[in-house]
């Protein structure tokens, strides 16, 4: 019996001892063919799905490699039956290639007779073939490149693409790296997905997905389309490409609400690529608009269904998805997968914040008790009405205040979902309130106040939730949320984790009534968060010590070191 | 022998010394059960048709070819060199001891010329796969057969050269066009003679003109087909993970069964929904939920049971299989599944109504499995260790070794694929387990697959995300516990639980307290316990006692305030000690059963209740199926082998009753009437004198009458000593129950062996 530090689970899973001493050469060898699923402190799982088998035959590993993997790690005999399944999915991947044929263009070639048959009879994929060039070549309408891969992959015969990539339009893109230096992690990231050709490369919030963008671009050095989620991140985009790389500012586009602007790079937003008038799609002309040499989606997981369906169009372009997290609520990570590519590279957020490039966050949920009349409130209230009760509890605003007072120094955010709290919050702690309504100019002059220093505490609505970078917030405390989605909480921990100047430790606080939906929410974001790794501690608001007294915050005032 | 060679089988039988006597009845040892008289009874015993098929059925086919050859002889006999020279692409050896196999199971007899039985000839129809002569088929062949033959069209031709094949029957297509189907235009050219309405028959003359050169068809050579060489260690590991993982599944399955026992079906077996529900929560897919009941009731850990027999329960034998070590307890399904008489690899397969066979349905009873699965699994086996063969191979390499029982063979595959899944094989290799298991049954199996599963811990990883992870098997009393406070959420080597609410309140349902359940993580995780798991073990508690809260045994609670003053004031509950906590409820420290006995006895109708308040419906204790012995290795379809001893003992018996026929034969036997005479005496006592065996006509004590051979010792005082050959035993004979005496002829005896 050996003694790895792996284990293999019948439902194909594995479980990594994360103590072990060859934890991290095993974490390397299962990593190109497992997704990490969760990474709490001890035991890490990995799972092993067929998606991410075919993503290792097509990132040039093989059956064998993974076998040998899976066998020399285990802890425990692992069965025969299931490093066959392992050999047989991996097989799968292969038998049909596209590929560009000189004359007749996109083809669809077969090693393996019986299998392009099985496809061509298949209803979903039919009608995206053309005619048959001979028993094991069809032509593939271009168009439908991506929809056939998709569709290929859905009935388990996934083609391997060779039919590359467009160039673009050359325009010269080069990284400024004067006083600061692409990280490793980030140099691997780039690397991994330029070899790769497409993909996702996961990163955390704050550990410098834009970076990755821009060394991307650099790559490439031809005009790029940027997709990101809203005015606030493409303005912030266009801020750290003028900063970090040779393009200046009349080189880059801002593609709004606001502003049509087309240039070699062009940044443009979600919603004004969905907008529709009369049922169509009004600024599809965008993609066509230029020779694009690479895509960028920012936050490729909140890609809206639409821009999936426009996606597969661009097959022949290079795609780089950047995300903290491929978790989506809409559960479509395969789609992810399949239209903009597999994943590339990434890593347990705990191990890039070992290397000290993102804070050390404490979670910290801190438990109200609502008064009677709110208890009451609560148990005669709607269904659908209840966990806005509990969130926007009156209870709640003294508890926010001593949180907030733990922490006299620190720059803080107030995160909400709902508009009337925040507005109740925002009088109470005397602080600005920053919502949907507000303007982009206004969001802009009071997020460099708080850059500044000049304002210490921002109350924040779901706006916030996305691309805004505020570096110096060391303390967030979360009110109220959708919910307990996990892509939110991702997300919002990200505000707080960008790294702090002289390495203070951030502090993520979430406000609960107890014995309510609120609490019962509040147990999922738990979860999620110790899945991803973090040390998640819950404090009942009486216990809840002011600076300095005993278990209070380790009021060190860092900035005298 | 300067003699005549003998004439008759049974004299040829007569002529084969002890030992070759023995082989015979060890190579067919039904025609020993009970010991045949003597020779000439033996013979006809060989002679029955199911003892021909049942000796047939046993050889390989290079064996039959030989057969064949002396079958075809035109002659009555052959010489053994005659069948050599007629198999010219066989090896001389191989020939030689397929003779040797076939003589010494008396299929063909005699020494200079080997003849074959008449029963033989009729169990063997079609002889090296040509049919009857065109004589026996009442066929009149064309005068000129080659040119016949020659004038045919090409697909004519190619169904005669079918036919020339294996199988010289074939069916007529269906209807077809009339004369003009090939098959049809041959039967008018009397080339093919039809035997039924379907079915046609190609003449013998035919086929063997067709063969040309090889009368006989191709050599049926032993297939050497190429071995699958695997490393040993990494065979047994594998098996190990599969044994693992078989066992683990097998308890997963078990425990589920336990909660909700699946129900029996009229027509026996357990419904399409119960194998869907437990592949659900098993997390596999249906085949596989088949595969696990049907293993699990062939290791006789599930069977029919509950209080009305219509429920699949664990057995009670469930209870001490999963206390025993992964070795032990694997080696117990893979014990069962060698045994078992059931089929598994059939559920789902539909019948000829198009009906799918259930899992655990009696159809998927063959009383031949055992012996199959055996069978296979020893043809591998007697490769060396690490080496095996492919199932197609495995499959060709059987057919030969028993072709007349090839169609037998179609569940091999399905076998060997539960074999693998077992783990006693390992993609075509056994492993040591498998090797243990053929050889040593049940310990063997445990022998061979100890060392290579894990040990069982005792304890598990508690971590923040409030899951529990066991590295490994878990020992019985923690699996039980956390079964009750924590859900499965994945198994296999690991098993990965999760403390929830609702499992949580499940605990507290069934008795434990929330400092219970603080001490048992504390003590069962090796880790330090997160504090989140300890809030929200508080956290439900704290809701579950708003509920209850009391340190009280029992309480009875009725909306009936009345109902509840009269129980109080009533004297015949005096005993349940019970007093009034609240409007509505009283409160005893007695426990509820003792309560509930008093009240019952009472006369009032009260209902337990558990912790949750539910209604107790389910009797205490774990329901359990009474289960069955385990059935022995050996199949019904396999007889008990003979032992040495029992051989010696047959021959010996037969060679002392054929002594006796043959004295009766012999020399005139003296009837002698139911008084004793002088001439008995004389017989008697002058065998004595020459210590010649006599042959005596018995009555005993108790009026029944035998025949036996006696070698006499003495004759005294009206009693008759000696040796009884037949039974092998001394005793002693009163003259005067002795109704007849002959001496055997010495000149007739066999020649000690």
């Amino acid at each position: 019996m050996s003694d790895g530090p792996l284990i293999v689970q019948s439902d194909k899973t594995l479980l990594l001892e994360v103590d072990h001493p060859l934890a991290k050469e095993c974490r390397a060898a299962i990593a190109p063919f497992a997704e990490l699923e969760r990474s709490p402190e001890h035991v890490h799982t990995y799972r092993v799905t067929p998606l991410a088998l075919w993503n290792a035959r097509a990132a040039g590993h093989d059956a064998e490699q993974v076998v040998d993997a899976l066998v020399r790690y285990s802890r425990y005999p692992v069965p025969h039956a299931l490093l066959v399944d392992v050999a047989d999915t991996m097989d799968r991947f292969g038998r049909l290639t596209l590929a560009n044929n000189p004359v007749h263009g996109l083809v669809l070639t077969s090693s393996d007779r019986a299998v392009l048959e099985e496809v061509i009879r298949s209803k979903k994929v039919a009608p995206m073939l053309g005619a048959r060039i001979d028993s094991d070549t069809v032509v593939v309408h271009a168009a439908e490149r991506g929809r056939l891969k998709q569709a290929l992959l859905k009935i388990g015969w996934p083609a391997e693409d060779l039919a590359g990539y467009v160039d673009g339009t050359a325009h010269p893109i080069d990284l400024d790296q004067a006083g600061w230096h692409l990280r490793d992690y980030q140099q691997e990231a780039v690397d991994g997905f330029w070899a790769g050709g497409s993909g996702v490369v996961v990163l955390p919030c704050g550990a410098g997905k834009t970076l990755v963008g821009a060394a991307a671009m650099a790559e490439a050095k031809a005009t790029t389309l940027i997709l990101v989620t809203n005015t606030v991140a493409g303005r912030q985009w266009k801020r750290e490409l003028i900063a970090r790389t040779t393009l200046t500012e009349d080189e880059i586009g801002e593609y709004s609400g606001e502003r049509k602007e087309i240039r070699p790079v062009t940044i443009a937003t979600y919603q004004v690529i969905t907008t529709r008038r009369k049922g169509e799609y009004i600024h599809l002309d965008l993609f066509d608009a230029q020779d694009w040499g690479l895509i960028v989606y920012d936050e490729v997981h909140l890609l809206p269904a639409p821009i999936f369906r426009l996606t597969a169009d661009l097959q022949s372009r290079r795609r780089l998805g950047l995300t903290a997290t491929l978790v989506r609520e809409d559960g479509r990570e395969d789609d992810v997968f399949s239209l903009i590519g597999p994943k590339r590279y990434d890593a347990p957020w705990r191990d890039i914040e070992a290397q000290g490039y993102i804070a050390p966050a404490e979670c910290i949920e801190v438990r109200v008790s609502l008064d009677d009349e709110e208890r009451m409130t609560y148990a005669v209230a709607e269904p659908e009405e209840r966990y806005r009760i509990a969130a926007t509890a009156q209870s709640k605003l003294p508890v926010i205040r001593r949180v907030l007072e733990r922490h006299p120094e620190e720059q803080k955010l107030v995160i909400g979902a709902y508009l009337d709290q925040l507005e109740e919050l925002g009088t109470a702690l005397d602080a600005p309130v920053i919502q949907g309504s507000t303007t982009n100019k206004e969001r802009e002059k009071l997020f460099d106040a708080f850059r500044a220093g000049e304002i210490r505490t921002l109350v924040v609505s779901k706006v916030a939730n996305f691309s805004i970078d505020l570096p110096e917030a060391a303390v967030a405390v979360q009110v109220s949320g959708t919910f307990g989605s996990r892509q939110e909480e991702a997300q919002r921990l990200g505000r707080v984790l960008r790294p702090k100047a002289d390495g203070r430790q951030a502090h993520f606080y979430t406000v609960v009534s107890r014995d309510t939906l609120d609490s019962e929410y509040a147990a999922h974001r738990q979860r999620f968060l110790a899945e991803q790794g973090y040390a998640y501690t819950i404090v009942d608001a009486a216990d809840l010590a002011g600076p300095g007294e005993v278990n209070g915050p380790d009021w060190v005032d860092e900035s005298a070191d | 022998m300067p003699t005549a060679p003998p004439p008759t089988l049974a004299a040829w039988l007569r002529t084969r010394d002890d030992a070759q006597l023995g082989a015979l009845l060890a190579a067919r040892p039904d025609v020993a059960r009970p010991a045949p008289s003597d020779v000439v009874a033996l013979a006809s015993r060989l002679a029955v048709p199911v003892s021909v098929d049942r000796a047939l059925d046993e050889l390989d086919a290079g064996t039959l070819q030989a057969l064949d050859v002396v079958l075809l002889a035109p002659g009555d006999g052959m010489a053994p060199e005659d069948v050599v020279a007629a198999l010219p692409d066989v090896p001389e050896d191989v020939v030689a001891s397929a003779l040797e196999t076939l003589t010494d199971r008396a299929l063909l007899w005699g020494d200079d010329v080997l003849r074959a039985p008449d029963p033989v000839r009729r169990a063997v129809r079609y002889p090296a796969g040509l049919g009857r002569r065109a004589v026996d088929l009442r066929v009149q062949l064309p005068a000129d057969l080659p040119a016949a033959l020659g004038a045919l069209s090409d697909e004519e031709r190619g169904v005669l050269e079918r036919l020339a094949g294996d199988r010289p029957v074939g069916h007529l297509p269906e209807s077809g066009g009339g004369a003009d189907s090939p098959a049809r235009r041959l039967l008018q050219r009397g080339l093919l003679a039809r035997i039924d309405a379907l079915n046609v028959e190609l003449p013998r003359e035919i086929g063997l003109h067709l063969r040309g050169d090889r009368p006989y068809g191709p050599p049926r050579v032993r297939p050497e087909p190429e071995l699958i060489s695997r490393d040993p260690t990494a065979v047994d590991r594998q098996a190990a993970g599969a044994a693992l993982e078989s066992v683990g599944r097998i308890g997963e399955l078990l425990a589920l069964l336990e909660d909700e026992p699946a129900g029996l079906l009229r027509s026996g077996g357990v419904a399409v929904r119960d194998q869907k529900r437990l592949a659900r929560e098993l997390h596999v897919p249906e085949p596989e939920a088949a595969w696990l009941l049907e293993l699990a009731f062939a290791a006789g850990l599930l069977d029919v049971g509950g209080p009305h027999r219509d429920e699949w329960l664990p057995t009670r034998s469930y209870d001490g299989w999963r206390e025993q070590d992964l070795a032990d307890r694997w080696a117990v399904l893979a014990a069962g599944w060698l045994a078992g008489i059931r089929l598994p690899a059939l559920v789902g397969q539909r019948d000829v109504a198009g009906k799918a066979a259930n899992a655990l349905s009696p159809d998927l009873v063959r009383h031949t499995a055992p012996a199959i699965r055996r069978s296979a699994l020893t043809a591998l086996a007697s490769y060396p260790a690490g080496s095996g063969l492919a199932p197609d191979d495995l499959v060709a390499l059987l057919r030969w070794r028993t072709p007349r029982r090839a169609d037998r063979l179609a569940p091999v595959p399905g076998m060997l694929a539960e074999a693998a899944r077992l783990g006693v094989l390992v993609g075509g290799v056994l492993s040591s387990g498998g090797r243990g298991l053929l050889t040593g049954g049940e310990d063997g199996a445990a022998a061979g697959m100890s060392g290579l599963l894990p040990e069982p811990v005792d304890h598990v990883l508690a971590q923040p995300d409030l899951s529990l992870i066991a590295p490994g098997p878990l020992v019985a009393e923690l699996a039980d516990t956390l079964a009750v406070v924590a859900d499965v959420e994945s198994s296999g080597g690991a098993t990965v639980f999760r403390v929830t609410e609702s499992s949580v309140r499940r605990a507290l349902d069934a008795g434990w307290s929330a400092s219970d359940l603080h001490d048992f993580f504390a003590r069962a995780s090796r880790t330090p316990v997160p504090q989140a798991l300890d809030y929200l073990v508080d956290d439900v508690a704290r809701q579950h006692g708003r509920l209850r809260v009391g340190a009280i045994e029992s309480y009875v609670r009725s909306d009936d305030h009345g109902l509840l003053a009269q129980v109080l004031s009533d004297r015949r509950t005096a005993a349940a000690e019970l007093r009034r906590l609240a409007p509505g409820v009283l409160v005893s420290g007695l426990g509820a059963d003792e309560v509930l006995t008093v009240l019952r006895d009472a006369g009032y109708a009260p209902a337990g209740e558990n912790p949750g308040g539910a209604v107790l419906t389910r009797p205490p204790g774990r329901p359990r199926a009474a289960g069955r012995r385990p059935t022995g290795t050996e199949g019904p379809a396999a007889p008990r082998p003979l032992t040495e001893d029992e051989v010696a003992a047959t021959v010996r018996e037969i060679r002392a009753g054929d002594a006796a026929v043959a004295a009766r034969r012999g020399e005139a036997v003296r009837q002698v009437p139911g008084v004793t005479t002088a001439s008995t005496l004389e017989l008697l006592s002058r065998a004595v004198r020459e210590g010649t065996p006599v042959w005596l006509g018995y009555v005993d004590a108790q009026g029944s009458g035998s025949q036996r051979v006696v070698q006499p010792v003495s004759l005294v005082g009206g009693f008759l000593q000696g040796f009884d050959e037949r039974r092998g035993e001394s005793r002693t004979f009163a003259v005067h129950r002795i109704t007849s005496v002959a001496l055997v002829e010495d000149d007739d005896a066999p020649v000690a062996g």
